[in-house]
């Protein structure tokens, strides 16, 4: 821990002091130490701005909900509407970074509204991804259902086709009459 | 039409459903590639500005497709280079971007970017760089893909 107290100049002086004194002079110490913190505070821009961090922290949160959708997609889920909220969060961010220095209030409130969109995204994410696997589960079924059924069809023709084209064939010229000619 | 022909149709009618049947559930083989296209200021291609003052805003759009087979997730990156600035499809141009643009596409889909910069630095024949690169979901990093656009132009001091 840095050690102020050659730059308060206190500790010489703390020495030879009375001891009903100590206890105001630890009083101004810290007062002054209070002061030098406020200052370094205000003073500072990276402290004021939005911090890198928090950059860093809205960046995060944005790749973990992209692997999230990423993922949901491959699974056959519908993302539209995740890949939306994802580009609305990203904007966002490049809002940030471009009002940082000006509005640094702002930036900090972007960037926490761009975690908790991409927070958000992630969290629906896993409830997509069931949704498709389900979807895809039921097209599976479907279509072997689908090329089963064609092929039942094909063997029963080729089976009965004959058959049944010929009862088609009697029952089409039920009331056919062959006349003779000559 | 005698019986062989007719059993002869009926097979391939049948082949032709069932591949009807099953082919949304067949594993897509196509060529996976990202896109990347850079957009005069009427969204076409030319019209590109070819002399701008040095601090000059002007405004371009970056036309990014996505057929990777899944969403992904792009970074467009833009650079201030000149002449001797080395680019290639494995290398992108050591310099540090002035303008990024970041943005999610699902699969077969595309968007246009619009890009308002200026160039910082007069002289001649400077170039203007666009680099695509893409989140690699595994090692949770972007890489760049190998995609990159150019605009030549010479930058007057203000």
């Amino acid at each position: 821990m840095y050690d102020f107290s050659h730059v308060l100049g206190y500790t010489n002086r703390n020495a030879h002091m009375r001891p009903e004194n100590s206890g105001f002079s630890r009083l101004k110490v810290a007062l002054l130490l209070a002061i030098v913190v406020l200052v370094l505070e205000v003073g500072s821009p990276l402290v004021s701005a939005a911090s890198q961090p928090s950059f860093i922290g809205a960046s995060s949160a944005v790749q973990s909900a992209f692997v999230a959708v990423q993922t949901a997609g491959k699974d056959g889920g519908n993302i539209t509407s995740l890949v939306a909220q994802l580009n609305g969060a990203l904007a966002l961010v490049q809002k940030a970074s471009e009002e940082n220095s000006s509005d640094p209030a702002q930036a900090s409130a972007d960037l926490q509204s761009a975690s908790n969109i991409a927070q958000g995204v992630q969290s629906s994410a896993a409830g997509v991804a069931q949704q498709g696997i389900s979807a895809r589960q039921l097209q599976f079924e479907v279509s072997i259902a689908s090329a089963v059924v064609i092929v039942a069809i094909a063997v029963a023709l080729y089976l009965y086709g004959d058959r049944i084209y010929r009862r088609l064939w009697f029952r089409m010229y039920r009331g056919h009459v062959v006349k003779k000619v000559g | 039409m005698d019986r062989e022909t007719g059993v002869l149709a009926l097979g391939v009618v049948t082949m032709l459903a069932v591949l009807a049947a099953i082919y949304p559930i067949l594993p897509a083989n196509g060529e996976n590639f990202s896109e990347l296209g850079v957009l005069g200021p009427g969204q076409k291609i030319g019209g590109y500005p070819t002399t701008v003052a040095a601090g000059q805003q002007f405004t371009l759009y970056v036309y990014v497709g996505n057929h990777e087979g899944q969403a992904a997730y792009y970074q467009v990156l833009l650079k201030e280079g000149n002449q001797a600035t080395v680019i290639s499809n494995s290398t992108s141009a050591n310099l540090p971007p002035v303008r990024t643009s970041s943005l999610v596409l699902e699969d077969n889909s595309s968007s246009i970017i619009p890009v308002s910069l200026s160039m910082s630095t007069a002289g001649l024949n400077q170039r203007l760089i666009f680099e695509l690169w893409m989140f690699n979901s595994t090692s949770t990093s972007f890489s760049y893909t190998g995609l990159w656009n150019q605009i030549w132009m010479n930058v007057t001091a203000t």
